[in-house]
């Protein structure tokens, strides 16, 4: 039995020797790790001669056209023959999956090791978090030397959006168009009804009325008269035309600003919008399962089979060569779904957001030992003519200059179509096409789409750029707003959907209900943290 | 007779039960298929439920003509069978010892292997522990890392537990080494659970991509699952992708390509079960040994 | 027996099980330094053990939340629903297939059941949307041409604890059958011809030659679930869930994916996954123990 023990001792001691030599050697290991694998050459980014690794992220999206890969594609070799090469640095393109970017990012910022010299996201909370956390390169300097196109293509004002307390730790790519949304109604139902195309909320909500009475679109009785989802292209447009003018001091204390958008949950009016939608959906005129609707794949397929009179979207998403709109005239010949602009506010304003003018985050993490070499890139870029081919491709093959804009040749083959498939994710620093001024690069978006829908894609465009206002921007990130913005986000979504479906005497309690949750969830601490932070640039 | 009306009966009402299960575990699949050779047009519209509308072959066209769908395809054939066999080598060798009650240090085992189920070092130690094994992008970091599930190992050794002890006994006083013991006596009954966690194995590994998101970067080492993920993932809106804007001209796949993806990443996983069965059939007869 | 007695006789089980430990103590406990972020603000440059100690902020941080209450109501809510319906549902589904006597219909039928496994969440989403929406799904449709009111089995928060629970049932049932048809080979059909000259009939045949040869399976899957009563897999509620049945619909894993790893706060997500570790090996243990009592069946 005592010899039985000993035993069992000696097994007990073996597996924790082993442990132990576990846990050695993967400390040994880790301490190792840190910095870039790269064994390259390029010390602290002079280019003595030696050859040198670029590392670039891109996105993988799984959509590479055959003969390409992801890392070897028309637009990378033509990155490594322009630019590369000349320079003596090679190219090398790490993918990650569009879809988990910002997980796979942490895990190789934190890991230490393999992170690429170039990274970026779109996602606002972690550009400051690895800000504050001192994880990037601080830019102004190399931009300063480095960077002159960059700083001719990106004004100030861009730049201003990749700072962090007034340091420059990213370079903000420059979105070419800001509008966002449009509205859009079947006007042929209009016609049949012998109504106007409503100019204000009113108005609209009598045609919504009338669409669901009369039918104009014999669907017998399936008419959705306002299709909605419970994504923000479908109730941002309503909710914000239904806000208050505001002060300045309001704007920057009551909004509250989750993931990269401004949210108007404590803005007066904002009851008023919920309340508005919760009559809409009582009274049968709004689509009955818009909380489901999560990806619009429903009502995509409603307003494709002609049951929607009436929706706000994305303003050019309508138009894509075989997508929505072309697939309703499959449906229906007859069918018009035009561009329209009725929602009003108290003004008798069309007021809607816009984007920032920033597109993404461009970084270059603190590891990296090529932040010379990234920003050489970056502002090869950014010179017109690189920019122009990376965008647009070959002239004569790609597209034929009318007017001073590229306009893309829509019978080009296919192989020559597919050079530029992942051109977005390639031409990080612009989001959009810049050809020239504001009209230019406008019409430039409205040539990218078939022809036949090109004076609606127009309207569309316009419309998106009417009575915009600007999104809120603190010269200092509110911490408070990284920590709860997901989750409050999804209690924002909540909230419209459980008010809106609520019959119209619970509207006040499940307003109250919900309204709380979100404070608790952290609505509170963003406004107070919004407060104080306001007051403190007040009192400066 | 009413013994044999009531048995009647019973039969009658098991078949029509189960016959409409199947059914209602069919019918999504033929959904998906339908949807695979349907026009875009129609899945748009949502005129696809069970048949297909405007019959076209074109999303097949594009799947089969994409080389890297074929070679993701046969890495992915390679990936499963190496995981697979590696994982039941593993479970057999960890199980066999575990079922001896007379094994000095058999709790501490198991519980040590319990713990496993309930705490893991998270997603970033994982990464660096791989990293440092310079097991990234190497097919590997998709085999070690998981090669013992404690879950299948209990499952395992709930089954060798119930080999009756005595022909275990039986062999080792004809002098049968206990590894000759497993190999001769504990496999040979214990096909059927060996067949079923080799399923769960391969499954687990066909189906699983969350591995690959992290830690492969070369194109040639993606698994079918992972492209498809990215197929159906990268497309859709998300937090992620909402602030991107209409901006960039991104292509997007079709309801049908997807589809036909879908298809194409799960047959080849869907035939195994019906060719494992026949170990489930040869283990009746075995069972009939135990007496 | 001496050490070494034991040792000559015993050694090819210690040699067969070094393998294995090696496997379990490097990459299943080598990693497991990352357990502290629990107790450190951490910070992604310097690294898990770079981050400073916060000792247990993060903890009173979580338990002082509201929302994680309620998503750990639901958790033990849905997971208790699943124990009590569809956990049994792939053992009466094996039973049924194995009182099939056409041979064709049974190895044809197991083989569909379990193809929806193969089906992944986001796929199964929108195919749940389109059958039980309440405006255009296929049930609604019907139920409506029948003359009837439509239900709202995805946006109401009772009826869509059917649905979430007929999905999961439809999801996983025929997968589970899988491992008590391999149980069930291990029966000596020689018990049942037995049986059948005695006359005894077919309930009690399942009753007491069928149920008693699964209970081993039985009684080891069910102490696993009980370990895993806090754990939930993300995909289900995720997908099934929606904005309207948040009330139930919000689990720890959806909680935490929000508010911890979308966020990067990696301190958070790793203090709930503790606790739910924690529980789980209480649970698991607790049910190991219960079970030796009751059953004189145990995993440990």
């Amino acid at each position: 039995m005592a010899a039985s023990k000993k035993t069992w001792g000696k097994l007990a001691k073996l597996s924790l020797v082993m442990l132990m030599a576990g846990t050695v050697v993967l400390s040994g290991c880790s301490s190792k790790s840190g910095g870039s694998t790269d064994t390259s050459g390029g010390s602290s980014g002079s280019n003595d001669g030696k050859q040198v690794t670029l590392k670039v992220e891109i996105f993988d999206r799984g959509n590479t056209p055959e003969p390409y890969t992801i890392t070897d594609s028309y637009l990378t070799r033509y990155i490594q023959d322009n630019f590369g090469t000349p320079n003596n640095i090679k190219m090398e393109f790490v993918p990650v999956p569009r879809s988990e970017e910002i997980k796979k990012l942490n895990v190789l910022m934190a890991s230490g090791g393999d992170v690429p010299d170039i990274v970026f996201t779109y996602d606002t909370p972690t550009f400051n978090r690895y800000a504050e956390q001192g994880g990037l390169t601080e830019l102004t300097d190399l931009i300063n030397e480095h960077g002159p196109n960059l700083k001719a293509f990106l004004d100030e004002d861009a730049m201003s959006y990749g700072q962090y307390m007034g340091k420059q730790f990213a370079v903000p790519g420059k979105r070419a168009f800001l509008g966002k949304y449009s509205s859009f109604i079947r006007t042929d139902w209009l016609d049949k009804l012998g109504m106007d195309v409503p100019q204000t909320t009113e108005e609209l909500y009598e045609v919504l009325k009338a669409f669901k009475e009369k039918d104009p679109g014999e669907t017998g009785g399936k008419v959705i008269p306002f299709g909605m989802t419970i994504e923000p292209a479908q109730y941002d447009p309503l909710i914000w035309s239904f806000i208050q003018p505001t002060t300045e001091e309001q704007k920057y204390t009551l909004i509250q600003k989750l993931g990269a958008n401004d949210y108007p949950t404590l803005l007066p009016g904002f009851k008023d919008a919920l309340q508005f939608m919760n009559k809409l959906y009582n009274e049968g005129l709004m689509s009955r399962d818009f909380s489901l609707d999560e990806d619009k794949k429903q009502l995509t397929q409603d307003v494709t089979n002609g049951l929607v009179g009436f929706l706000t979207e994305d303003y050019p998403n309508l138009y894509y060569a075989d997508g929505t709109y072309d697939t309703l005239l499959k449906n229906q010949p007859d069918a018009k779904l035009e561009p329209v602009d009725p929602f009003t506010n108290s003004e008798g304003k069309h007021a809607k957001p816009e984007y920032a003018p920033n597109g993404m985050y461009i970084m270059i993490p603190k590891t990296s030992k090529h932040a010379v070499e990234a920003i050489k890139y970056l502002n090869w870029m950014a010179a017109p003519e690189n920019l122009l081919a990376l965008q647009n491709g070959v002239e004569g093959e790609n597209y034929e200059m009318v007017d001073g804009i590229p306009v893309i040749k829509p019978d080009a083959p296919q192989d020559v179509i597919d050079r530029l498939y992942n051109s977005g994710d390639i031409a990080i620093i612009a989001n959009g096409n810049f050809v020239g001024d504001d009209a230019q690069n406008r019409e430039k978006l409205t040539t990218n789409f078939p022809e036949r829908f090109q004076d609606l894609h127009r309207k569309a465009v316009e419309i998106a750029a009417t009575d915009t206002f600007k999104p809120v921007n603190f010269d200092r990130p509110i911490e408070s707003e990284a920590k709860y913005g997901t989750n409050l986000q999804a209690k924002y979504e909540e909230m419209i959907v459980k008010t809106a479906m609520a019959k119209p005497e619970d509207f006040e309690k499940t307003f109250e209900t919900t309204m709380k949750d979100y404070m608790v969830s952290g609505g509170q601490a963003i406004l107070d943290e919004r407060t104080k932070v306001y007051q403190e640039m007040q009192s400066k | 007779m009413s013994e044999r009306v009531s048995n009647r009966v019973f039969d009658t009402v098991n078949i029509i039960l189960l016959a409409v299960f199947v059914l209602i575990c069919l019918a999504p699949f033929f959904h998906i298929i339908a949807i695979s050779f349907s026009s875009n047009r129609a899945v748009t519209s949502g005129d696809v439920t069970l048949f297909p509308v405007e019959f076209s072959l074109q999303a097949y066209q594009s799947v089969f003509s994409d080389s890297s769908m074929i070679r993701s395809l046969g890495f992915t054939v390679m990936l499963t069978l190496l995981t697979t066999v590696m994982c039941m080598i593993m479970t057999i060798i960890a199980a066999y010892p575990l079922t001896k009650k007379k094994l000095k240090g058999r709790k501490f085992f198991m519980f040590i292997i319990i713990v496993t189920m309930f705490f893991s070092g998270g997603i970033i130690p994982e990464y660096i522990l791989v990293k440092d094994l310079n097991l990234l992008n190497t097919i590997w970091s998709l085999v070690l890392p998981g090669l013992i599930s404690p879950f299948y190992l209990i499952i395992l050794i709930s089954f060798f537990n119930g080999i009756p002890e005595s022909l275990e006994e039986a062999a080792e006083i004809d002098g049968t080494s206990q590894i000759g013991t497993m190999l001769r006596i504990i496999l040979p009954l214990s096909l059927p659970v060996i067949a079923t966690l080799s399923l769960f194995y391969a499954v687990g590994r066909w189906n699983g991509f969350q591995d690959t998101l992290l830690y492969i970067t070369k194109e040639e080492l993606y698994p079918l699952q992972l492209k498809l993920y990215q197929l159906v993932q990268n497309n859709m809106i998300t937090d992620l992708t909402r602030n991107e804007g209409p901006s960039a001209g991104i292509r997007a796949a079709t309801e049908s390509l997807k589809a036909a993806s879908v298809v194409f990443a799960t047959v080849p996983i869907l035939i195994v079960y019906p060719w494992l069965q026949r170990y489930f059939v040869s283990g009746v007869m075995l069972g009939a040994v135990k007496g | 027996m001496s050490g070494t007695v034991y040792l000559r006789r015993y050694w090819q089980l210690y040699a067969l099980l070094v393998l294995p430990l090696v496997y379990f103590i490097i990459f299943k406990y080598g990693p497991m330094w990352g357990v502290q972020i629990a107790f450190k603000d951490f910070n992604f440059f310097q690294g898990i053990t770079g981050s400073e100690w916060i000792g247990l902020d993060a903890f009173r941080e979580v338990f002082q939340t509201q929302d994680f209450y309620k998503t750990l109501r639901n958790t033990l809510m849905l997971n208790l629903l699943d124990l009590l319906v569809s956990f049994p549902a792939p053992l009466i589904l094996a039973i049924m297939l194995h009182e099939l006597r056409i041979r064709w219909f049974k190895r044809l039928s197991q083989t569909i059941l379990y193809i929806p496994h193969f089906i992944s969440w986001v796929i199964i989403g929108g195919i749940v949307y389109q059958v039980f929406g309440t405006q255009s799904g296929m049930i609604n449709n019907v139920l409506m041409a029948l003359g009837f009111e439509s239900v709202p089995f995805l946006t109401d928060k009772d009826t869509w604890l059917i649905t979430y629970l007929a999905t999961g049932v439809w999801q996983s049932a025929g997968w589970g059958t899988i491992l008590y048809l391999a149980a069930l080979t291990g029966i000596n059909k020689e018990l049942y011809e037995a049986a059948e000259v005695d006359g005894a009939g077919r309930f009690k045949r399942i009753r007491h030659i069928t149920l008693p040869g699964l209970k081993t399976t039985v009684v080891t899957l069910l102490i696993i679930n009980l370990g895993n009563m806090i754990a939930i897999g993300f995909d289900r509620p995720f997908v099934i869930g929606n904005k309207a049945v948040m009330d139930y619909s919000d689990v720890l894993s959806t909680y935490v994916y929000r508010t911890g790893l979308e966020s990067g706060q990696y301190t958070l997500a790793t203090v709930v996954g503790l606790f739910q570790a924690v529980v789980g090996l209480i649970f698991l243990l607790g049910a190991n123990y219960a079970s030796k009592k009751l059953t004189d069946e145990s995993i440990i």
